[in-house]
């Protein structure tokens, strides 16, 4: 029964903590998420402490919580808590905008923050009271917490299609309630039979327990019944319904007349919705030249933002605006391309400009498997749903033009942490592989002050023409722009028809910011600044490549420009720390502006998580808790141990991501392939001698070492192979991690420490540590790049198994 | 105390049915009338505050042309502004007015009225009413001001004031300025006094050649710069003036891109 409710309420806590994710990335920003999930994650090592301080303080409340009764209350704990939490959050009118002005939101913040905790919370008591009352099945306790915890990150990649993330939350939530159908389970029954004291106690309760459940088991099955439907009605569907906040491009859509939904996808990589309105036009980088109507017809979001447009399906009426948009430039200086590829993100605009070129060879590339099924049916014409990165590994074709549509998040900020290889050194050198020798490279994205994404994508542009070959990079680099948009032209040979270019940047009012020859007084003529920003920070950074010091550049710059690799692949992230204040004050000093910042939010995750686990681990001492003490080399060991793991997995995550093109396929996949393999591995250590471990820790280390320098070939490796010998080589790679991942926390449960109260304290260090470590690893591939996360994966793991000899060392030597 | 009085009064009397009711509406509408009356007053004490207002957040700030100025001393800010806030009337922010809006800071609605360079004898567009302080201050500027608001309620109510204050050089509409005013236009100036993430198409259409449209143009839920749009020799130029915040504008403006 106590191992039945472990994999139940793993599982269940899997599916909340997923789908928790998904909804505030819905009716938040998604880098908000990462603060509310973590704090919920310390419920788990809460629970640990709370369960030591009752233990050692009051004693015999691991026995009383595993009877019958205890696990039944803890199931409908968590069953109730899950659903109320549910309901609070998706109804709390919370607006961080409003928190300077509605002192009220400060209330609902706070409740956003803390509720979700309370189920997880009641998860990890659980889950600690059976290592706490069975150390010598933590094999087996493992084993089972690891299998319904791969098992719930896979379900809602099963049933998201069908179901909507509200629905799955609650329905997964009902799951530990399984158990009060369960009857007591083998081990207990033996036990009887020997100790006749328990006997009694037992045979008390689960008479009791029977008593109840034949009165009470049809009705807990009929309600049960009842909720299921319940959740399942179109009633329900309007009552739970998640909204994306009104700062969100389909929130501000909503609120006005004639404009509807007409159809919503649900799926673990996102939802689609498709939005019709007579009224929708959207052309970004448009001349102001052109005062005639753009027509859209239908406009689809991604969890509410990332707006994708949809013209005439004819396309008639956006072949005569299209060439007033900036992105022409490129099809200006192709010349009439016949071959075009375009790679898009969000936006649209690129299907009018390519049907306006007209050729004979049009490739069409979305990175949402949906949003290219739709465009393909709206269009009625293929499109191929893969990354950018994916696409061109399979691809050998050439293209005399390649534009790439990426517009981002609505508000500047919110994409920091978003990992993204579209724009990476690298990745420019596969779209310059892939054109002909007069062919053009075109990028459109949002103009920024002071000049950011122009300096990043310039320099990165530079960076590959150089490992191209080219002598002379800035010879075959253009920008211009428009009041809210630049455009960057890579051009395979140096610019030759430059006068053109300035002609129809001249007719459309748009200003040249870097072309060859360029006055600084024709770069600041028709969208002006007080200073022309964008031609100075070009042309300094320009000079600076020229020189062969961009470092001198990238270094004194107010903002984080370097240009991105595939090691470190986060575009949007600009912030460098040492200049806070000058970017605060430039930005407005407005602190909710930083507070849309990823980075800052992963800042101050760090320092709250670090905070409430000294928090944590300190309180048995504030309680006099003196008998379960840890000592520093078994603290030291489990720490190690769980922030060893989560670093190796947020590793896998990131890496995956590269392979498989989108964050969250990459997350169920090593999510579930990790949690199984280390879940065989737990298993596998119910029979194995401690005496094992030290080569098995020796080996993991090795084998993560080995993953931190060979992590470019194999990546890359990876990339080029099919979709379906890309899932087997990488969970081919998960198997030999996870399975020694999954022997060291079991062993050390049940061979290092002596008393239910340690074990729960061991188990609040191990939930401390992989809190903090997963913040942690947000800010070290942001900074460091993704392959160190391993490096120091197997460096944590170095340290564990240092406390392991010593520890083992003091057991024989007394 | 006299609502009860009469109250009792009426009880007293046993007033028939009619005349009860007609006591009733006076009773209603005598105390409205007279509140709003009293806001439409220009006191000593508002025009002290008006000066103040003027010199520590306009000329301070560096706003100079006389008829601005003099056009903020005059119009009575408070009287656009809902009762219970007469006392942070000329305080250095923005008010809310209801419907979600506001009226902006001073110094804004100085900022905007200034970059448009009006020269007195000009045709204004305002779209986004709001209150109609902005569209009185450019009354006071321009020879005739045209002003639109999406939202009926505020519409009806800034007419009212506009109309109490006597401006007979102010036409208002309710309707989507989006589309601007096409039977008035050409205009001199135009101004959008809501944030906009675009620049409206149609606008541009009806402004004169010469013609200077300004607006705070950005995301509209966070913040925005103030542009102003200058139409010489068909050519368009979009000139950025500084960093606001202003609220939304509503109706077809949300629709483009």
């Amino acid at each position: 029964m106590l191992l039945t409710l472990v994999f139940l309420v793993s599982f269940a806590a899997l599916v909340f903590e997923v789908l928790l994710t998904r909804i505030f990335s819905i009716a938040q920003w998604h880098h908000l998420t990462f603060m509310v999930i973590s704090i919920a994650l310390f419920g788990f090592a809460a629970s640990g402490t709370c369960l030591g301080i009752l233990e050692s303080r009051l004693g015999g409340w691991v026995k009383k919580l595993t009877r019958p009764a205890g696990l039944g209350m803890l199931a409908s704990g968590y069953t109730f808590s899950t659903v109320i939490v549910f309901l609070i959050l998706s109804r709390l009118p919370l607006d961080y905008f409003r928190l300077p002005v509605e002192p009220i939101q400060a209330f609902y913040l706070a409740a956003v923050y803390l509720l979700p905790a309370i189920p997880f919370f009641i998860a990890g008591l659980t889950i600690s009271l059976a290592y706490a009352h069975r150390p010598e099945w933590s094999g087996r306790i493992y084993f089972v917490n690891m299998a319904g915890s791969a098992l719930g990150a896979f379900f809602p990649l099963l049933f998201l299609p069908f179901l909507r993330e509200e629905q799955l939350s609650v329905l997964a939530a009902f799951a530990p309630l399984v158990i009060l159908f369960v009857g007591g389970d083998k081990e207990a029954k033996k036990n009887m039979s020997k100790r006749i004291e328990e006997v009694q106690t037992l045979e008390n309760h689960r008479s009791q327990h029977q008593a109840l459940s034949k009165r009470h088991r049809y009705i807990l099955i009929s309600m049960g019944i009842l909720v299921v439907a319940t959740t399942l009605s179109p009633w329900a569907s309007s009552f739970f319904r998640i909204r994306p906040t009104s700062y969100k491009d389909l929130g501000r859509i909503r609120q006005f007349p004639d404009t509807r939904i007409v159809d919503t996808v649900y799926g673990i990589r996102g939802r689609i919705d498709t939005v019709e309105s007579p009224y929708l036009r959207y052309a970004p980088g448009l001349s102001l030249k052109w005062t005639e109507p753009v027509s859209a017809s239908l406009a689809l979001f991604k969890d509410g933002d990332g707006r994708l447009v949809l013209y005439e399906p004819t396309l008639e009426k956006a072949r005569r605006w299209a060439p007033y948009t900036l992105s022409w430039a490129g099809y200006v200086l192709a010349d009439h391309p016949r071959r075009i590829l375009l790679m898009i993100h969000d936006g649209g605009t690129a299907v009018a400009c390519a049907a306006a070129a007209d050729p004979s060879d049009l490739t069409i590339v979305v990175d949402h498997p949906v949003m290219a099924e739709i465009m393909s049916a709206h269009y009625r014409r293929p499109v191929a749903a893969a990354s950018s990165a994916e696409f061109l590994a399979r691809s050998q074709k050439k293209y005399d033009l390649i534009q790439v549509e990426n517009w981002g998040s609505s508000l500047a900020g919110t994409a920091a942490l978003t990992q993204d290889h579209a724009f990476t050194i690298e990745q420019l050198g596969r779209y310059q592989d892939h054109l002909t020798s007069d062919g053009v490279l075109v990028f459109t994205r949002r103009l920024k002050l002071p000049p950011a994404d122009m300096i990043r994508l310039w320099a990165a542009a530079f960076l590959s023409l150089k490992r191209q070959g080219i002598t002379v990079p800035s010879n075959h680099l253009a920008i211009l722009r428009n009041w809210d948009t630049f455009t960057l032209i890579v051009s395979v040979r140096p610019l030759k028809s430059v006068d053109t270019l300035k002609e129809f940047t001249r007719n459309r009012n748009f200003d040249p910011v870097f072309l060859p020859q360029l006055k600084p007084e024709d770069a600041n003529r028709f969208n002006r600044f007080d200073q022309p920003y964008h031609y100075l920070e070009i042309e300094r950074l320009a000079r600076a490549f020229r020189a062969s010091d961009p470092k001198a550049f990238l270094g004194a710059y107010l903002l984080d420009t370097t240009p991105q690799s595939d090691r470190r692949p986060f575009p949007n992230s600009y912030l460098k720390w040492t200049r806070l204040r000058e970017i605060f004050e430039t930005t407005g000093s407005r602190f909710y502006s930083l507070f849309l910042s990823g980075e800052i939010i992963v800042a101050v995750v760090l320092i709250e998580a670090i905070l409430i686990s000294i928090f944590l681990l300190s309180l048995p001492v504030m309680f006099g808790m003196h008998t379960g003490h840890l000592r520093v080399t078994r603290s030291g060991y489990f720490l190690s141990v769980g922030a060893g793991f989560i670093l190796s997995e947020m590793y896998f995550i990131k890496a995956y991501t590269y392979i498989f093109g989108d964050p969250l396929i990459s997350f169920t996949v090593v999510l579930t392939g990790l949690l199984v393999f280390s879940g065989i591995g737990g298993f596998f250590s119910q029979h194995l001698s401690n005496n094992r471990l030290t080569p098995c820790l020796a080996g993991l280390i090795g084998l993560l070492s080995a993953l931190f320098l060979f992590h470019d070939s194999i990546t890359g490796k990876l990339l080029h192979l099919p979709l379906v010998a890309r899932y087997a080589i990488a969970g081919l790679l998960l198997l030999p991690t996870g399975f020694l991942m999954g022997l060291a926390f079991p062993i050390g449960m049940r061979d290092l420490l002596d008393s239910p109260s340690q074990r729960a304290k061991a188990w609040a260090v191990n939930g401390c540590a992989s809190v903090v470590s997963a913040v942690a690893s947000a800010q070290i591939a942001l900074t460091a790049g993704i392959p160190v996360l391993i490096l120091i994966g197997a460096f944590t793991y170095a340290i564990a198994l240092i406390c392991f000899i010593k520890i083992k060392h003091s057991l024989i030597h007394g | 105390m006299r609502k009860r009085i009469i109250f009792d009064y009426i009880r007293q009397q046993d007033a028939k049915p009619l005349k009860r009711a007609g006591l009733l509406l006076f009773i209603l509408i005598f105390p409205m009338a007279e509140v709003i009356a009293q806001s439409r007053i220009d006191t000593p004490e508002f025009r002290a505050r008006r000066k103040d207002m003027v010199q520590a957040q306009i000329v301070a700030r560096g706003v100079k042309d006389p008829r601005i100025l003099d056009a903020m001393t005059a119009v009575p800010r408070h009287a656009f502004v809902p009762n219970h806030l007469h006392r942070s009337a000329y305080s250095d922010r923005p008010l809310p007015i209801g419907e979600s809006q506001t009226i902006s800071q001073p110094y804004i609605v100085a900022l905007m009225t200034n970059i448009l360079n009006l020269s007195g004898d000009d045709r204004v567009l305002e779209v986004g009413t709001g209150s109609g302080y902005q569209a009185a201050v450019l009354a006071r500027v321009a020879r005739d001001v045209h002003t639109v608001e999406i939202k009926e309620k505020l519409c009806r109510r800034a007419a009212k004031a506009l109309a109490d204050l006597e401006f007979d050089n102010i036409q208002t509409r309710c309707g989507d300025g989006y589309f601007g005013w096409p039977e008035a236009a050409p205009f001199d100036a135009i101004m959008i006094t809501a944030a906009v993430d675009h620049i409206p198409p149609p606008l541009i259409k009806q402004l004169k050649e010469g013609g200077r449209l300004a607006l705070p143009l950005g995301n509209p839920f966070v913040f925005q710069n103030l542009v102003l749009v200058t139409k010489v020799n068909q050519d368009i130029k979009v000139e950025n003036i500084t960093g606001v915040l202003f609220v939304p504008m509503t109706g077809q403006a949300l629709k483009r891109r």
